[in-house]
């Protein structure tokens, strides 16, 4: 099989500043100022094409940071991605222009994913009837609700056909009839053999739609595997954290830690 | 010097990219008031009319010599000349230098050429000046100055802003990403450069020393601003007259230009990372 995305020994590091003097120094002077902060620390996995990945953890936990790397928008701090095609995310903060209309941001959009005129033209009314947006599509974006926009995010990336498609909570906006219509457009993109990553909180659309699980915990990759697999073993470990009291979360906070840190020393 | 060429690449690839969206960038601009576009035209009026009313009272409303063959001018039409490069010069500018850190969030969710991000804002403000420029051909029509050969070379003159003010934006968009106060800095360096340009006032007319008088010239919207005079009252070829001034400007903007490349392309992967 063909890989989509081959993610090797990734990791990201964030620095982390009292005020701004010490951001100031750490920028001019070559002694580090600051503290580490690692969003990710030694990543690897790697997807077959055709692959339905959902990323789990808890808040924090880095999954955000990983699409955000695999889709090209921030950049890693060690390690490679490989990614086979282009890759589209969408995200509930999408990118629209809030001064134009929602027919310009479609058009303003497409124009900067590449396309030219006439492949805009064609393109245009089949996001406008999957958006449902009707009378406001000549309306300024801002007035927009929260569901409008992602719907209209999510109508122009699905509609530009990706190869790999990330979904970083973005449908936990919508209502039902849009998530359903959503989840079926997803299924499409499933049967045409289309590499997507599913970040999400609901176990529930995690459980009918991915077919394999990323569990990520404080940046580090605790499991990788099927549904079957991966799902009960969180779902238990969900329930186990709400058990322990707050000295004892601590604790094993630490420890875990501890051992990010080991893994990042080990590959610098 | 690679990135120079990468940075020229783009530019040319993404020619079409970047005139389609100087549109949309002028219109978002502008939806929002009512007069839309016309605030483009009314905001540098309203300067040159509180201009002309202040520096025309001090020199008492006499005329400005330009050229030693020519009868002295009417400081009306000195002014506006000057001005309505200053106008492109300054906005193209200010726009470019934060161009980059205030479409970021927006541009860098696809791959997209992050080096015409400054190029498409100047671009939108090039429109603006292709207009102005049209009124003051007919200000000048009005004044006695008629369309001649010379006014080729404001074709030229307008080519030689661009590059310039494109150099220094690919600097200034990445330091301000990076450090946002060097916005704030530029922006009041910019408000110093009008009255060191000879825009408001005569420089030779006022300061009477060679040495400073040379300093001043050093600063490159000298040439661009003399150009344009020259072209508009038809006095002569002012870049080939002054051939020395011109190899200046361009060792200048090419200085300018490898230096802007070489930071934009370092740090491009990164400026995410700075917001």
């Amino acid at each position: 099989m063909e890989k989509a995305i081959i993610a090797k020994n990734v990791t990201k590091k964030y620095k982390l500043y009292k005020n701004t003097k010490e951001r100031l120094l750490d920028l001019i002077t070559p002694k580090s100022y600051g503290e580490d902060f690692y969003a990710l620390a030694d990543v690897n996995f790697e997807a077959e094409k055709g692959d339905i990945i959902g990323f789990i953890g808890i808040n924090g936990s880095g999954k955000s940071t990983l699409s955000n790397i695999i889709a090209g928008i921030v950049p890693e701090t060690a390690g490679t991605v490989k990614v086979n095609g282009q890759a589209s995310l969408i995200a509930v903060s999408s990118g629209l222009k809030g001064d134009l209309s929602g027919r310009d941001n479609i058009e303003l959009k497409c124009l900067m994913l590449g396309f030219s005129r006439d492949e805009i033209k064609e393109l245009e009314p089949k996001i406008i009837e999957f958006a449902e947006l009707e009378r406001f599509i000549d309306q300024p974006v801002k007035s927009y609700s929260s569901g409008m926009k992602s719907r209209l995010g999510f109508a122009i990336s699905v509609t530009v056909d990706p190869d790999i498609l990330i979904i970083d909570e973005a449908l936990s906006v919508g209502d039902k009839a849009f998530a359903e219509k959503s989840l079926n457009k997803m299924k499409e993109f499933k049967e045409k053999g289309k590499t997507m990553i599913f970040v999400s909180h609901s176990l529930g659309q995690m459980k009918e739609f991915c077919e394999k699980i990323l569990w990520l915990e404080y940046g580090m990759v605790k499991d990788f595997g099927s549904v079957d697999q991966v799902l009960p073993k969180y779902e238990e470990y969900l329930r186990e954290q709400k058990k322990l009291s707050k000295k004892e979360r601590d604790e094993y906070r630490e420890a875990i830690l501890k051992k990010q840190l080991q893994l990042v020393q080990g590959i610098n | 010097m690679k990135s120079a060429l990468t940075v020229l690449k783009e530019q040319i690839n993404h020619f079409y990219l970047i005139r389609r969206l100087s549109v949309y960038e002028l219109i978002s601009k502008n939806k929002s008031n009512y007069l839309g576009m016309a605030w483009e035209v009314i905001n540098p009026a309203i300067q040159i009319l509180i201009y002309w009313f202040v520096f025309g009272n001090i020199r008492e409303n006499s005329a400005v010599e330009v050229s030693k063959e020519m009868e002295p001018v009417p400081f009306i039409t000195w002014l506006v000349a000057g001005f309505v490069l200053w106008i492109f010069f300054y906005q193209s500018t200010i726009q470019g230098s934060k161009s980059i850190y205030s479409r970021l969030r927006m541009l860098s969710k696809m791959n997209f050429p992050m080096s015409i991000i400054p190029n498409y804002v100047i671009f939108s403000q090039l429109y603006i000046h292709f207009f102005l420029l049209f009124f003051i051909i007919i200000i000048f029509h009005f004044s006695g100055f008629y369309i001649n050969i010379y006014y080729l070379q404001l074709i030229y003159f307008l080519f030689a802003t661009l590059c310039l003010v494109f150099a220094i934006s690919l600097i200034t968009s990445t330091l301000s990403t990076i450090i946002r106060d060097i916005h704030m800095f530029l922006n009041s360096t910019l408000r110093m450069l009008l009255y060191l340009s000879p825009i408001l006032w005569q420089i030779e007319s006022i300061v009477d020393n060679p040495f400073i008088d040379k300093l001043l010239m050093l600063n490159p919207l000298y040439y661009l601003i003399e150009g344009y005079r020259s072209a508009l009252y038809g006095i002569d070829w002012y870049f080939i007259v002054h051939w020395e001034y011109t190899l200046y400007f361009w060792a200048l903007v090419v200085v300018l230009f490898l230096f802007g490349a070489a930071l934009h392309v370092k740090f491009r992967r990164h400026f995410i990372d700075y917001l």
